[in-house]
């Protein structure tokens, strides 16, 4: 990454505000969208394209799922919106930042987000929520003018702690910070004067990151968040629906209190967002970069990260969604719904890579259709979902650094289809697995067990490719060569279009097992930090 | 008030036309001829196909071509097709799509390899009703020359591609005066161009058995006799029209219904005359165990008159009434003996087969060892200038 954008990600950042045109560009580019979807549909279930009718109907169920996801979000683009002006926080609001540490985690990074917290303008009270009884950790907090709480053996976590430090506390605002994240010196006055409207029972701003710059993985699982933190999040806020996740959210205690405490699940800030939702409270969603963070550089951190939130999300589909769906308003439940749906990827995903391979190990194929003809079929839409794709890009948190084709993010949804799927599996077995913070330093040096599925996948591959190879040339009757030909390489270049994305994602873990051993916040420097945007 | 939700209802409406405008002009470009992404995957899908051919297909050792080496220049040209002095052989057998294993084995159990190949083809919107430029293309890489036949049933053309075209049930009546009158031109010379394509010869039947009224719905039930003459014409106007000088037109009536010169095109317009001559045994009510003769005799003379070559495009027997294998002997020896007019013969070997009767009825005879035999020995004493063996001989330098 240049030089010259690293800098500039120290400078305070926002979204564009929309404009009546773009919502008029953005509805008109959507309605073409729909009625391009109904000319594909017209075409796609036709009777002479089943071929084997369950597997058509499973491909067809994942195909459309995936089209309604897509129009949903158009939809939610419709209504994207920024706060029209930040109010200026009153003075006198008493305000907390819990910060959590715990076993493992590199105090030199604490010494970086304690001092940021000293130059956060707005007064406040820190507390180092602290479950290592590392002497050291109490040394640091004094440093810095934090309250040291020892807070060990307490269930539930990271929310366990937090809910302990309510009952000791009585701050009547509270942000809950990671301890990876680094405050700018404006971020309360971009989220406290929301609290004015006595309804606002959270505020969330967007979660920017700093070490992208590190691997494939860093810059890929940064670039899957970009779009959520700008117009997804400015359109869910649009609808009313805003949500908290990941770091950074400022809570009011009373809403906190409502719903009797943060909760406890592995997508904890999202069920607690959920909650405070459903108790009747509103939220507000501030499109700007006033922290930054460190993303997972290295596919086994990265993994486990996405398994816990992938299981957590799939807890929110079976048991949290269930019990609110009928306290939420109706695009409340439309959007937690499709959230709560979001990692079924990894599943479909798994589908889509089994059906070359199902034909080339025994000749079952779900769907008589002409793949070209499909592909002419699908352009429209395709076309269309790109145009607005991009032109969402300009409400992203930070252009500068964030405007481009995510497509290491991509690869990198592809290539976790196996922690995805896991997920889902334990799901449905309702196993629990532990809750771990988020590694904040890279796992150098071995190789992730998640990367294996890939591995054996691509062995698969090129065993079909030679197998094909050899049926063709030797054993398929010169009367049936013709026929299936088109079928055969068609369905060959699709798996090679896998077979690409799988190297893809073995190209990221294997970078990232070079990756220099380094901390990336020695590099930061705090005093630089600049709550005013940077001049053009 | 009433101003501001007008300027909603406006900007909605106006979104509403630029959207449906956006699709409208991409459907334009990806319909229409063909769009540049169709063109660069049929480029691609070509590519493929040639290599395909190139490593695999071309290395093969054994090759069914080879069989038919003494056929490979006479199927390029089509008058030599439009006048043969021997017996071209062939047969039909449809028991799988995307195959033709079960001919195959056919030909092998008698000894023999088929210069043609019979498939059958039905008209309408759907892919599988289009030309069948796959199997037509395997025919040829097999040596052989394809027979197609081709039934205009309307029922499957759709109302979207054919606006103002009456509701399927309806479409019986009149169904070859609509064809004459160019309703389903855009069908035809599509069928036509993808012919042409191929440039190879191609025999066609197209609406065969015209003048059975019981059967088809191009019968004369639902047309006039010069409802099909002017069909025809038409029909071969589009052809010329699409460039598709490849065709060699068999006009095929039923022998039993008589009409032949009401429903003939004409002497220019016909190439062929295509007879089906199926011996039902007592399978049916109507029918008894009819020999060769008893079924073709009679119409010999009048089927001769027109002077054409006789193609027997749908040659078999049940094995319900009589003895299978003494009517193929009898038939055999007829067809190279008695009728000179008859220059192909193509077996009906078709499994399921329930055109006319409400049961499936079965023509194999592939696992019937003495009809096998009996067509093997037939052949062998046919006279040498009417074998393939001997085609060389009988092209005019």
């Amino acid at each position: 990454m240049k030089r010259s954008l690293q800098s500039s990600m120290w400078f305070f950042s926002q979204a564009k505000d929309i404009t009546n045109l773009d919502r008029f560009i953005l509805l008109f580019l959507s309605i073409a969208g729909i009625f391009s979807i109904f000319d594909l549909a017209e075409w796609w279930f036709r009777a002479e394209h089943i071929l084997n009718f369950p597997l058509f109907v499973l491909l067809s169920t994942f195909f459309w799922y995936g089209f309604l996801r897509t129009v949903l979000i158009w939809i939610n683009y419709l209504r994207i919106k920024k706060p029209q002006n930040v109010p200026k926080p009153e003075k006198g609001l008493s305000v907390a930042v819990f910060i959590t540490s715990a076993p493992g985690e590199p105090i030199s990074m604490f010494e970086k987000s304690l001092y940021a917290l000293q130059r956060v303008e707005y007064p406040h009270n820190t507390y180092l929520l602290d479950s290592t009884e590392d002497p050291e950790f109490e040394k640091l907090a004094k440093k810095y003018g934090a309250t040291y709480l020892n807070l060990v053996n307490l269930s539930g976590a990271k929310a366990g702690k937090v809910n302990k430090a309510l009952e000791l506390t009585n701050e009547e605002f509270i942000l809950i910070l990671d301890p990876d994240h680094i405050a700018f010196p404006n971020f309360f006055s971009q989220t406290l004067g929301f609290f004015k409207d006595p309804k606002v029972g959270f505020v969330q701003v967007s979660q920017g990151y700093y070490n992208q710059y590190r691997s494939f993985i860093a810059a890929g699982a940064a670039e899957q968040t970009y779009t959520f933190y700008g117009p997804t999040q400015m359109g869910m806020y649009g609808y009313g629906s805003s949500v908290a996740i990941g770091a950074n959210c400022t809570f009011r205690r009373k809403a906190l209190e409502s719903i009797g405490g943060h909760a406890v699940a592995l997508a904890e800030d999202l069920v607690t967002s959920m909650r405070i939702h459903a108790a009747g409270w509103k939220s507000v969603y501030n499109p700007v970069i006033v922290n930054r963070g460190l993303v997972p550089e290295d596919f086994h951190s990265f993994a486990k990260q996405q398994l816990k939130w992938s299981r957590g999300v799939f807890e929110i589909l079976f048991v949290e969604l269930p019990k609110l769906i009928k306290k939420f308003t109706f695009w409340q439940k439309l959007s937690y719904s499709a959230i709560a749906f979001y990692y079924l990827t990894g599943t479909m995903t798994l589908f889509f890579i089994l059906i070359p391979l199902l034909y080339f190990f025994t000749g079952t194929l779900p769907a008589n259709m002409d793949f070209s003809e499909f592909l002419v079929k699908g352009s429209s839409f395709a076309l269309i979902a790109l145009i607005i794709y991009l032109y969402v890009q300009k409400f992203l948190c930070h252009t500068k650094s964030e405007r481009r084709f995510h497509w290491r993010g991509m690869i990198l949804k592809f290539a976790l289809w196996p922690v995805y799927f896991l997920g889902f599996v334990l799901s449905l077995l309702n196993h629990k697995i532990p809750y771990i913070p988020t590694a904040k330093k890279a796992v150098i040096g071995s190789v992730s067990p998640f990367i294996r599925p890939l591995i054996w996948y691509n062995i698969l591959f090129v065993l079909s490719v030679i197998i094909v190879f050899i049926d063709r040339r030797y054993f398929v009757p010169e009367s049936e060569l013709l026929f299936s030909s088109t079928r055969t390489w068609g369905m060959l270049g699709f798996a090679f279009i896998i077979f690409l994305q799988s190297w893809g994602g073995i190209y990221a873990a294997w970078e990232a097992v070079n990756l220099k051993e380094e901390n990336p916040w020695d590099s930061v420097d705090i005093d630089k930090i600049s709550g005013i945007e940077e001049k053009k | 008030m009433k101003s501001k939700s007008l300027k909603r209802f406006l900007i909605i409406a106006g979104a509403l036309i630029i959207g449906l405008l956006l699709v409208f002009i991409l459907s334009i470009a990806g319909s229409e001829s063909k769009g540049p992404i169709q063109s660069t995957l049929d480029g691609i899908a070509n590519k493929v196909l040639d290599l395909e051919n190139q490593y695999i297909f071309q290395k093969r050792s054994k090759k069914r071509k080879q069989k038919l080496k003494v056929f490979s220049s006479f199927k390029n040209d089509i008058n030599a097709l439009k006048h043969p002095k021997i017996i071209l052989l062939g047969a039909s057998d449809q028991i799988e799509k995307e195959s033709f294993e079960a001919i195959i084995n056919l030909e092998d159990s008698l000894r023999t390899t088929f210069p043609l190949i019979h498939i059958y083809n039905a008209w309408g919107s759907k892919p599988t009703e289009q030309f069948p430029t796959l199997a037509v293309e395997t025919i040829i890489k097999l040596g052989s020359t394809p027979v197609i036949t081709w039934e205009p049933w309307l029922d499957d053309f759709n109302e979207e591609d054919y606006p103002g075209i009456p509701k399927p049930a309806k479409r019986k009546k009149g169904c070859l005066k609509a064809i004459a009158d160019g309703t389903y031109d855009k069908y035809i010379f599509e069928w036509a161009k993808d012919l042409a394509k191929i440039k190879l010869p191609i025999f066609i039947r197209w609406a065969h058995e015209m003048n059975d009224p019981y059967r088809y719905p191009w019968g004369p039930q639902n047309n006039k006799y010069e409802d099909f003459t002017n069909a025809w014409k038409h029909i071969r106007d589009v052809f010329r029209y699409a460039g598709a000088n490849n065709a060699i037109w068999i006009w095929a009536p039923h022998p039993a219904y008589g009409h032949l010169d009401d429903y003939y095109p004409g002497e220019k317009l016909v190439d062929y005359i295509g007879i089906g001559v199926l011996n039902f045994g007592i399978a049916t009510t109507w029918s008894k165990w009819w020999t060769f003769d008893q079924l073709f005799g009679k119409s010999y003379e009048k089927v001769d008159s027109f002077s054409k070559p006789v193609m027997i495009t749908e040659f078999g027997s049940l094995n319900v009434g009589g003895d299978r294998s003494q009517w193929f002997s009898d038939a055999m020896q007829s067809i190279a003996f008695e009728y000179p007019a008859i220059k192909a013969v193509m077996f009906f070997h078709q499994n399921a087969d329930k055109t006319i009767t409400d049961k499936e009825v079965s023509w194999y005879f592939i696992e019937d060892k003495k009809s096998k035999e009996a067509i093997i020995r037939q052949l062998k004493s046919w006279p040498d200038s009417l074998k393939l063996e001997n085609l060389k001989h009988n092209i005019k330098k």
